[in-house]
């Protein structure tokens, strides 16, 4: 199977070992835009397709040239609660240095 | 000439020293790599997402398990019909904000979209089953040992060339 990864991140995506990668400069959790609009959401699937068939080494990765719309600045991206690692960091901050050094706990 | 995208530019602070810190040592010398085979007109395409997806009738994903011990993500994953919409599905990911893929799945998973794809002949069909993990997983062993392997099992029992993986 042929696989291509559709990625806001793609630092980190690379550092993963994904074969190919389609970045795109989105907020997290909006990979296809926003809900209701699906000749915007065809686009990103279409060009992430595409860059699939362009990409012809290991590794390679195409920057979409999509651009979220400067009126969506301030779309809510946020979860409804804050994630259960925020607190854990926040009772005992010294373990993000555990999480930075990839150290994670059992 | 292409404009790189910013891998930095929607991350808060705290998860950009995390991945700066993570990807110091740059990627893999070796990637994996399988080759396209055939023209995409002749593709069963499939989607991955790890945005925790789950039909209202299987199980959700495990996330008291991840408030309990904050270190710790579900590994499983599930399955997704290709003809599923946002009714029939929650989304069980405590770092994304479930809203807009409850108003429309396809702004998170384009099942709608890759289906017309196929009606459209620009890929051969949508794949008949579609996945879904939930993407907080800090180790990855379970993941990597056991769900992926399921997965790719499923995959191959349908016949799928192309797979589409889209992290939240």
């Amino acid at each position: 199977m042929s696989t291509i990864v559709l990625t806001p991140i793609p630092v980190f995506t690379a550092w993963a070992g994904a074969p190919r990668m389609a970045a795109i400069g989105y907020p997290l959790g909006l990979p296809f835009g926003m809900p209701g609009d699906p000749a915007w959401q065809m686009s990103i699937l279409r060009a992430t397709l595409q860059a699939l068939v362009d990409i012809d080494r290991p590794g390679g990765t195409v920057h979409l040239p999509f651009e979220w719309p400067a009126e969506l600045a301030e779309v809510d991206t946020e979860p409804p609660e804050p994630p259960p690692i925020v607190g854990a960091l926040i009772r005992r901050p010294w373990q993000f240095r555990r999480l930075l050094a990839g150290d994670i706990p059992e | 000439m292409e404009k790189e995208v910013d891998s930095y530019r929607y991350v808060s602070r705290l998860t950009g020293r995390i991945i700066r810190s993570w990807t110091k040592d740059g990627p893999p010398a070796d990637f994996p790599w399988t080759p396209l085979e055939k023209p995409l007109a002749e593709c069963t395409v499939a989607l991955i997402s790890s945005a925790g997806i789950a039909l209202h009738t299987d199980q959700p994903f495990d996330q008291e398990g991840e408030r309990q011990n904050p270190w710790w993500g579900d590994p499983s994953y599930r399955r997704i019909p290709q003809d599923t919409t946002e009714k029939e599905v929650g989304i069980y990911h405590l770092h994304v904000n479930p809203r807009y893929a409850l108003q429309d799945l396809n702004c998170m998973m384009p099942l709608q979209r890759l289906q017309e794809l196929a009606e459209q002949g620009e890929i051969g069909r949508a794949a008949p089953t579609h996945y879904s993990m939930m993407g907080y997983i800090l180790r990855p062993e379970t993941l990597l040992q056991e769900t992926a392997p399921a997965m790719i099992a499923d995959l191959q029992s349908e016949d799928v060339d192309v797979v589409v993986l889209v992290p939240v």
